[in-house]
């Protein structure tokens, strides 16, 4: 605004015109994204939001029902929003620490001055490249009780097999064991942050004569955490939809251990066509969601540290 | 500036909006407002509008239909084959044809939002009750009524959907049944004697199980009768069973998944889950049979017959279609029997949709598909079977498809055709309300009987009362 002002002062006419042709440029420019997102994104979920309370199942003629979509899944009339719930909240309370430590660990590896770094890292970073769909099937195989590479190595240690996803115990252990493999993307974003380490912290511990594991918790955790809260926060989003283990791997099974919500949610709109019960139990994920990252987002002042604002 | 630009960005916001609101709305109309949703098929078929304009020089006017199916490849390619035919027959309806080879309902389900749909199409069978119940089907009795080439009594009974009395949704693309197929040289290696075809002849369960038996081989080369039998190294199993299907034993044994009026669920009843049970006994008990989860390494069908993975496998008429082309010894045989000897029929329906514009082409279409003489390849390749009576009852039609070719050996009249024809009993998706809902409940509590954690009786009287409270009853068919 102050640039604005003086700028007006200056050359008043001419460089107002201007400056709003500029604009509607800009906006004509953005405009495609814009509109994308309103007619793709803001509308459906503006209707989906709208069909939650009502009937809808894409045959008939919807009619208005109130709350009734969402009463029938807390008051357990459906026999599985529970059930999913649990099985998702199990997914994602073992998974995103798993995943964040794993990747975190993976990065710190790759972050060192080794030969053949690259090869290592991209080595790392491939199974991310990898379809839902492609590494569900190769997991299906090394899963497999009899003839599964998992089953193999056991049995060549002597250790007891597992039935893996074909047990109901195992199911959702298992599918967070698939999970690591493809923590890629989490690690590449950890390893940018490790790069963003000032070299002259770690060699202020050396001159205080600290070791590996001070240079670690005194210097990488912290200055680390505002990457680790990121990834954190992204990881909690992206398991609680977890979808194409289910729909490709177990089909829910065995006896609901897998019926992951997006599935169930799957399940309820183009099998069982219920459209604004599946919007309701869409809608209650978004609230979930929302609420926690609102948590983590509070929490984030008790333990992220930013260096521009120095600790919180 | 600022000011500027919060007038411009809002006034693109509400260009937005109102471009996403007319969006809305529209699908709105589609599924809600009977007046204008006329608007939107016709603006959507204005293609078809404008091919049809200019009259030919025949008494017909053009014109073009939509035809969507699933299918394999060679399905694909025989029914798109069948309706070259019929473009040839008819040569002023041009049939576009769409194959959707995966998610159909899905698909079908997103282009009824956006009043897309075909004018006939195959339809799955656990939803085509209910769209015809919602309207969006053609009742086939409309056009049958007044039909002077082919009576409602010239089709099979098993092949039809009703939705009410006098309602009819569709008929079956074609029949298809439950029976034992088998690798011969498996059983005259091992000595057994081939199953038998008559179903008078039906094996009863404990000749089944030690026929399995004798056929299950282990590493060693030692079978599931041998004392030091050794079931975790099997090599090749007895027989491979479909245990989605597992009504094909509940109906052998004389059990139901519902009664009558659809109002108790008999899933939990002694016949039924005695049948479900013998089943389980197969993997569990007497390890003849691969469990779901060993079922995923050992490849299904003509393939595992072929490599001898297992002996025999209970499985569905259609499998002949890929035995036929295995160039393997291969032989058939009659279900085994419980109580009564019967096979389940299975089948999806040709309907045609709400919405078209030329019904009577349609229905042309619909008679074409029925037809045999017209789809003979889908018949005599094995995947098929008729859906018209005089082709199981006339010898000289019989021939036409079920003689002489490599699909159909010896032994298959007796085993599928006369026993689907006669004993057939249809699977419940032709006749229970809402079976998704019922079977998301079911098949979670079977997954611990396969896998053999706990009994049938128990797994199903966990969940009888969720089951029985899942109930919609049945849709009533015509006496």
């Amino acid at each position: 605004m102050r640039e604005n002002g003086s700028d007006r002062r200056a050359k008043p006419g001419k460089k107002w015109r201007r400056a709003r042709k500029e604009a509607l440029f800009g906006f004509l420019f953005a405009s495609p994204v814009i509109l994308g997102y309103l007619i793709f994104v803001f509308g459906p979920l503006a209707f989906s939001l709208g069909i939650s309370f009502t009937d809808y199942n894409i045959l008939s003629k919807m009619s208005f029902v109130g709350l009734a979509n969402y009463r029938s899944l807390f008051d357990g009339t459906n026999p599985f929003f529970y059930k999913s719930l649990l099985v998702t909240s199990y997914y994602v309370v073992l998974s995103v620490p798993l995943q964040v430590v794993f990747a975190f660990a993976v990065a710190l590896l790759l972050n060192r001055s080794i030969r053949g770094k690259a090869v290592f890292r991209t080595i790392f970073f491939l199974p991310t490249m990898v379809p839902v769909v492609a590494s569900s099937v190769i997991w299906l195989w090394l899963f497999n009780p009899d003839l599964g590479l998992l089953n193999q190595v056991l049995k060549f240690l002597h250790l007891p097999q597992s039935q893996w996803i074909f047990s109901e115990r195992m199911a959702v252990p298992s599918l967070v064991l698939m999970s690591l493999w493809t923590v890629g993307g989490t690690m590449v974003i950890f390893l940018a942050g490790l790069q963003g380490i000032p070299k002259h912290l770690y060699e202020a511990v050396d001159v205080d004569g600290g070791t590996a594991r001070h240079k670690l918790f005194r210097i990488t955790v912290p200055m680390m955490t505002p990457t680790l809260f990121f990834n954190t926060v992204m990881g909690f989003i992206g398991s609680f939809q977890v979808f194409g283990q289910a729909y490709i791997m177990t089909g829910g099974g065995p006896n609901n251990a897998t019926l992951f919500y997006s599935f169930f949610t799957y399940r309820e709109a183009f099998e069982s066509m219920r459209m604004g019960s599946a919007s309701a139990i869409s809608w209650i994920l978004f609230v979930i969601i929302l609420l926690l990252t609102l948590l983590i987002f509070k929490s984030s002042s008790l333990w992220v540290y930013y260096e521009s604002e120095g600790k919180a | 500036m600022n000011g500027k630009a919060g007038w411009l960005l809002s006034t693109i916001f509400v260009i937005g909006f109102v471009l996403a609101g007319c969006g809305g709305s529209n699908g709105n109309e589609g599924g809600a407002s009977g007046g204008s949703s006329d608007a939107a098929p016709s603006a959507s078929e204005s293609g078809t509008e404008g091919s049809s304009g200019s009259p030919s020089s025949d008494d017909h006017a053009p014109v073009t239909l939509k035809y969507t199916f699933w299918g394999s490849p060679n399905e694909k390619k025989i029914q798109e084959n069948a309706i070259k035919g019929f473009m040839k027959k008819y040569p002023w309806i041009t049939v576009n044809t769409q194959h959707i080879p995966d998610d159909y309902v899905t698909k079908l389900t997103t282009m009824a939002a956006g009043n897309q749909l075909p004018d006939v199409g195959l339809l799955q069978g656990d939803q085509t009750l209910k769209w015809a119940e919602e309207g969006r089907i053609y009742n086939l009795m409309d056009f049958l009524n007044d039909d002077p080439d082919i009576q409602l009594s010239d089709i099979l009974e098993n092949t039809q959907y009703w939705w009410a009395d006098g309602k009819l949704a569709g008929i079956n693309g074609a029949l298809e049944a439950m029976a034992i197929f088998y690798n011969k040289d498996v059983f005259q290696q091992l000595n057994v004697p081939l199953p038998p075809t008559k179903a008078e002849e039906a094996y009863n369960w404990d000749d089944f199980v030690k026929t399995a038996q004798q056929l299950t081989i282990d590493q060693k080369g030692r079978n599931a009768l041998d004392p030091d039998f050794d079931p975790k190294q099997i090599k090749q199993y007895g027989v491979m069973l479909p245990t989605g299907l597992y009504m094909t034993a509940v109906y052998a044994n004389g059990g139901q998944l519902v009664n009558e009026d659809g109002t108790k669920f008999m899933l939990a009843e002694p016949p039924a889950a005695e049948a479900i049970q013998r089943w389980a006994d197969l993997i569990n008990k007497y390890h003849v049979a691969p469990s779901p989860a060993q079922q995923k390494n050992i490849p299904g069908g003509a393939t595992g017959l072929q490599t001898k993975k297992v002996a025999m496998t209970i499985d569905g008429q259609w499998s002949l279609a890929d035995l036929g082309v295995s160039k393997m010894n291969f032989g058939i045989g009659v279900l085994p029997k419980m109580q009564k000897e019967v096979t389940m029929t299975l089948g999806d329906p040709i309907v045609i949709f709400q919405g078209t514009k030329h019904p009577k082409e349609a229905w042309e279409l619909v008679k074409w598909m029925m037809n045999p003489d017209s789809t003979l390849e889908l018949q005599s390749s094995g995947l098929w079977m008729p859906v018209l009576k005089k082709w199981y009852q006339e010898p000289d039609l019989v021939a036409k498809w079920a003689e002489g070719n490599s699909a159909h050996p010896e032994g298959y009249e007796d085993a599928v055709m006369n026993n689907a024809f006669e004993n057939g009993m249809q699977q419940p998706i032709y006749y229970v309300r809402d079976l998704p809902d019922l079977n998301a409940i079911i098949d979670p509590a079977l997954d611990n009987v396969w896998s053999g954690k706990t009994s049938a009786q128990e797994a199903l009287d966990g969940i009888k009362a969720k089951a029985q409270a899942a109930l919609k009853g049945v849709y009533t068919k015509p006496q």
